[in-house]
């Protein structure tokens, strides 16, 4: 053996009494029934804050997973003792999926294109009635979810297995799994994102909008998974698996696609303001005007210009303290720009923010990181045994 | 999952039995040989080449844009379809060089400084077609904000200005980037020149590089923050050509996935180009230990990516214009497909979306012979989709009294394939004199830059990871 294998010596089962599996079940449980009042005090709202709420946590979700599949296909090892974390969040995706329900449920409610006499006066909307008609609808869910879920399923499974049969032929399968997975999983991201969100505003079209949402949600994935590695080293968890040249790695990721987000939503806006046709300004119209214009700015400041200035530095992207605070912020803004994409539909005029966008963030919160602490648990929470986990524990961070 | 797979670990990135020593040998050794026979044949036929492109020009600029095929409503032709098919050539050398050094991926060493160089040499193709379209080429100055007493300034609005901007900010940061790390390998020949003349000649371009610890520690930094700027850069560049187009009103131009499509095309298309040149490189200078079949696999790989990304934003174009049920946006999808200009419109899609998908198989992505021809296939596909682009939206615009139908004059031909004579004549100069491939940068992935996981007896070991004992899982 060479003197200087790697060792990994820290526990690689989350002790019990960091399972905090029925604590978050409790709460979303309260959370949904909170919200389930709400649903008879003001059914609209109610829809549109769960159409809100669920998209943030699913969209946390699609962005771990296309994250693992391209750490599989590119046999990355920066992010193999990280890789638990992304697995737990979409392993059991297809459970997630039943909390789409009551949007089917809310469609009317949601999305005027459902209502047949706004659609026959309307020649524009009569075109678009063989994409958006309620039943096809439908269907195109059950495709997304059902791809989504078993990608998330055996992604996870597989990944796990590997570490109880020692069978490193199985990162094979994961890249064969991957590869198709990812073009599959745009597809369908693509027009989830067209169902979900811009057909709530069933004239509006903008064919950067699947890009915009994955860059979005891809630029909050990484603040996630810090604070996940920041609250696993402060319970003395992976302190010597999870290093700083971790940390730093994620910290250049965030950053890198902190810019992303700002180049693909800057050229969204760019191109339609430049252009100036009413069709698709009226979008951003509503979104520019009124006290929307406030959010509209926070985000383009808090999403774009403070993460980028604090963490151009090289010694910044693996500063503890400054991590965790803007890490904190930019997962604010990424529910705060899904609600700026959502309710203006609903108030069109101001900004509102309603109780039911809590009860049902913290509902769907629960549940989600219910799920994800169940699967974490189970399991061991670094990858044991990947033929990329030595080159992932040796990694140095050089000054 | 009856089925089991085996795992294979990672080749190393250099073949046969090299040494640093063998490796210096087998790059530099090209630039002190005498020049080869094949060399002065194919530097001729460059050279008549160019002179086609110089005499294109001069026709121009003593005869006016008239010689062209413009026509109304077709005012944009072969002149912006060739500067965008260079520019996005050029980016594939940015990708390698600056990305994929971020993304630590070792593999690009073998063909960075190659990719790189002909960046440079696409851009300076590139760059002659906004100056010689102007049509009064004497005063295409104003193009740049100049203080001038007649106080007219350039329209800062548009984005063709920006054009000149980002084009002429992208070429410099490149040549810098290019020369920093060309710094050691200079070095490099100047020590194991014999002439007095190349001696001299090489340790000008060499700075005074001694090889020392501050040297490489200043190398490093600025290497890095050269990448740092480089890659925002090469988005910034294709994602401005996009603007040209997107921000008008034409149907089929306007659209906002064009930013990142176009990036995409530029990537897609230079990897091939790279594919091109390098496939024939490494077998006249014999260099396959060094760019192996391994490197041709992932480039391979990164085309199939870029293609389908490609692929992916024409499907989105076509969905949003049905979806978007704006008259004119469907028709123009329709013309393209079915219209006069039908037959552009499915080259364009059998080379760019179809012909890339042969390299899911991995056999395909091996083979040398096949990567060669799509590689060529891919950059006729992607010339043709400027063309589809260009003149399919121009040529059948709003008005259907005022459509036309465009086909260039030979001067357009003659001008594009002149501007082959100026990248081959430099690219062939860059193969003669320079080391054309990364030297110092190659040695640094070779195993035994990282002596590490010997055991007693000298031999390598694979890492293995100890775990403390095998966990039983509670499942």
């Amino acid at each position: 053996m060479a003197s200087n294998s790697p060792k990994l010596t820290d526990s690689v089962q989350l002790p019990s009494n960091l399972d905090a599996t029925k604590t978050f079940y409790g709460i979303g449980a309260a959370g949904l029934i909170a919200s389930g009042v709400g649903l008879f005090l003001n059914s609209e709202q109610f829809f549109f804050s769960y159409l809100t709420s669920f998209t943030f946590f699913t969209s946390i979700a699609l962005a771990s997973m296309i994250l693992l599949m391209v750490h599989h296909i590119t046999k990355s090892s920066w992010g193999t003792v990280l890789r638990r974390i992304p697995e737990s969040f979409i392993s059991k995706f297809w459970i997630w999926a039943l909390f789409f329900i009551p949007i089917i449920l809310g469609m009317s409610t949601l999305y005027t294109w459902t209502d047949p006499a706004y659609v026959a006066e309307d020649p524009i909307m009569l075109g678009k009635v063989p994409y958006l008609n309620e039943p096809f609808f439908i269907i195109r869910q059950l495709i997304y979810f059902g791809i989504w879920g078993y990608l998330g399923y055996k992604l996870h499974k597989v990944s796990v297995e590997m570490d109880k049969t020692n069978d490193w032929g199985l990162v094979v399968l994961l890249r064969k799994l991957s590869a198709p997975g990812i073009l599959l999983f745009s597809l369908t991201l693509a027009f989830a994102s067209f169902d979900w969100l811009m057909s709530l505003d069933a004239h509006w079209f903008s064919t950067m909008f699947p890009v915009y949402l994955f860059a979005m949600s891809f630029q909050a994935i990484f603040p996630i998974m810090i604070l996940i590695t920041f609250w696993l080293h402060n319970k003395g968890m992976l302190k010597n698996t999870i290093t700083q040249s971790h940390i730093f790695d994620m910290g250049a990721w965030f950053f890198g696609f902190t810019v992303f987000y700002a180049y693909i939503a800057f050229s969204q806006f760019l191109l339609q303001y430049y252009a100036n046709i009413p069709e698709e300004t009226l979008w951003f119209y509503f979104r520019l005007e009124g006290s929307w214009a406030y959010i509209t700015y926070t985000l383009l400041i808090g999403r774009f210009v403070i993460p980028f200035v604090l963490l151009l530095g090289r010694d910044r992207k693996h500063n503890k303290t400054l991590l965790k605070y803007t890490s904190i912020l930019i997962i604010v803004l990424h529910f705060l720009e899904i609600h700026w994409i959502v309710m203006p539909v609903l108030h069109d005029v101001n900004f509102a923010f309603s109780w039911l966008d809590i009860t049902t963030l913290v509902g769907l919160g629960g549940i989600f990181m219910g799920l994800f602490f169940s699967t974490f648990k189970k399991n061991n929470i670094v990858p044991t045994s990947h033929p990329t986990l030595a080159d992932s524990l040796t990694k140095q961070y050089h000054q | 999952m009856s089925k089991t797979y085996e795992y294979v670990p990672e080749p190393a990135l250099v073949k046969g039995n090299h040494d640093f020593s063998s490796i210096t040998a087998l790059v530099t050794d090209i630039n002190m040989r005498p020049t080869p026979k094949g060399w002065y044949i194919a530097f001729a036929i460059s050279n008549m080449l160019l002179l086609v492109l110089l005499v294109s020009i001069a026709y121009l600029i003593w005869e006016g844009t008239g010689i062209w095929g413009l026509n109304q409503p077709v005012g944009w032709g072969w002149a912006i379809i060739n500067f965008v098919w260079w520019v996005g050539i050029g980016h594939a050398g940015t990708l390698i060089s600056a990305i994929l050094f971020l993304f630590r991926q070792g593999w690009r060493t073998a063909i960075n400084r190659f990719a790189e160089a002909m960046t440079i040499f696409a851009v300076m193709c590139a760059g002659i077609f906004p100056a010689i379209h102007v049509g009064r080429i004497w005063v295409v100055y104003w193009m740049f904000p100049l203080p001038n007493q007649m106080a007219m300034w350039p329209n800062f609005n548009s984005p063709l200005l920006w054009d000149v901007f980002a084009v002429s900010t992208y070429m410099t940061v490149s040549f810098l980037f290019w020369y920093v790390g060309l710094v050691p390998d200079l070095a490099t020949v100047r020590d194991r020149i014999k002439s007095k003349v190349g001696k001299v000649l090489y340790g000008i371009g060499a700075l005074g590089w001694r090889g020392s610890n501050r040297h490489w520690w200043n190398y490093e930094k600025s290497y890095m923050i050269l990448a740092g700027l480089a890659t925002p850069l090469v988005l910034s560049v294709h994602t401005i050509v996009s603007f040209d187009f997107a921000v008008s009103l034409i149907p089929g131009w306007h659209t906002t996935i064009f930013p990142p499509y176009f990036v995409a095309g530029a990537v897609f298309s230079g990897f091939a180009m790279v594919l091109t040149l390098m496939i024939i490189c490494r077998k006249i200078y014999n260099l396959e230990d060094i760019m192996t079949v391994d490197h041709i696999e992932k480039m391979n790989l990164i085309i199939l990516v870029t293609g389908s990304m490609v692929g992916f934003a024409y499907l989105m174009e076509f969905f949003i214009a049905w979806y978007g049920q704006v008259e004119y946006e469907k028709a123009i999808f329709i013309i393209r497909a079915t219209g006069p200009y039908a037959w552009a419109y499915w080259i364009m899609i059998a080379c760019n979306v179809i012909s890339p998908q042969l390299f899911w198989s991995k056999k395909i992505r091996r083979n040398v012979t096949l990567t060669f021809i799509v590689s060529i296939v891919v950059n006729i596909g992607m010339w043709f989709e400027r063309f589809v682009i260009t003149v399919s939206s121009l040529s059948t615009d709003f008005l259907p009294s005022s459509w036309g139908y465009y086909s260039p004059t030979i001067w357009d031909v003659l001008t594009y394939v002149g501007t082959f004579g100026l990248f081959f004549t430099f690219f062939l100069l860059f193969l003669r004199f320079l080391p054309m491939i990364a030297v110092a940068e190659l040695k640094g992935v070779m195993p035994q830059a990282d002596p590490h996981n010997y055991d007693e007896n000298g031999e390598y070991v694979e890492p293995k990871v100890e775990v403390p004992e095998p966990k039983k899982l509670n499942s």
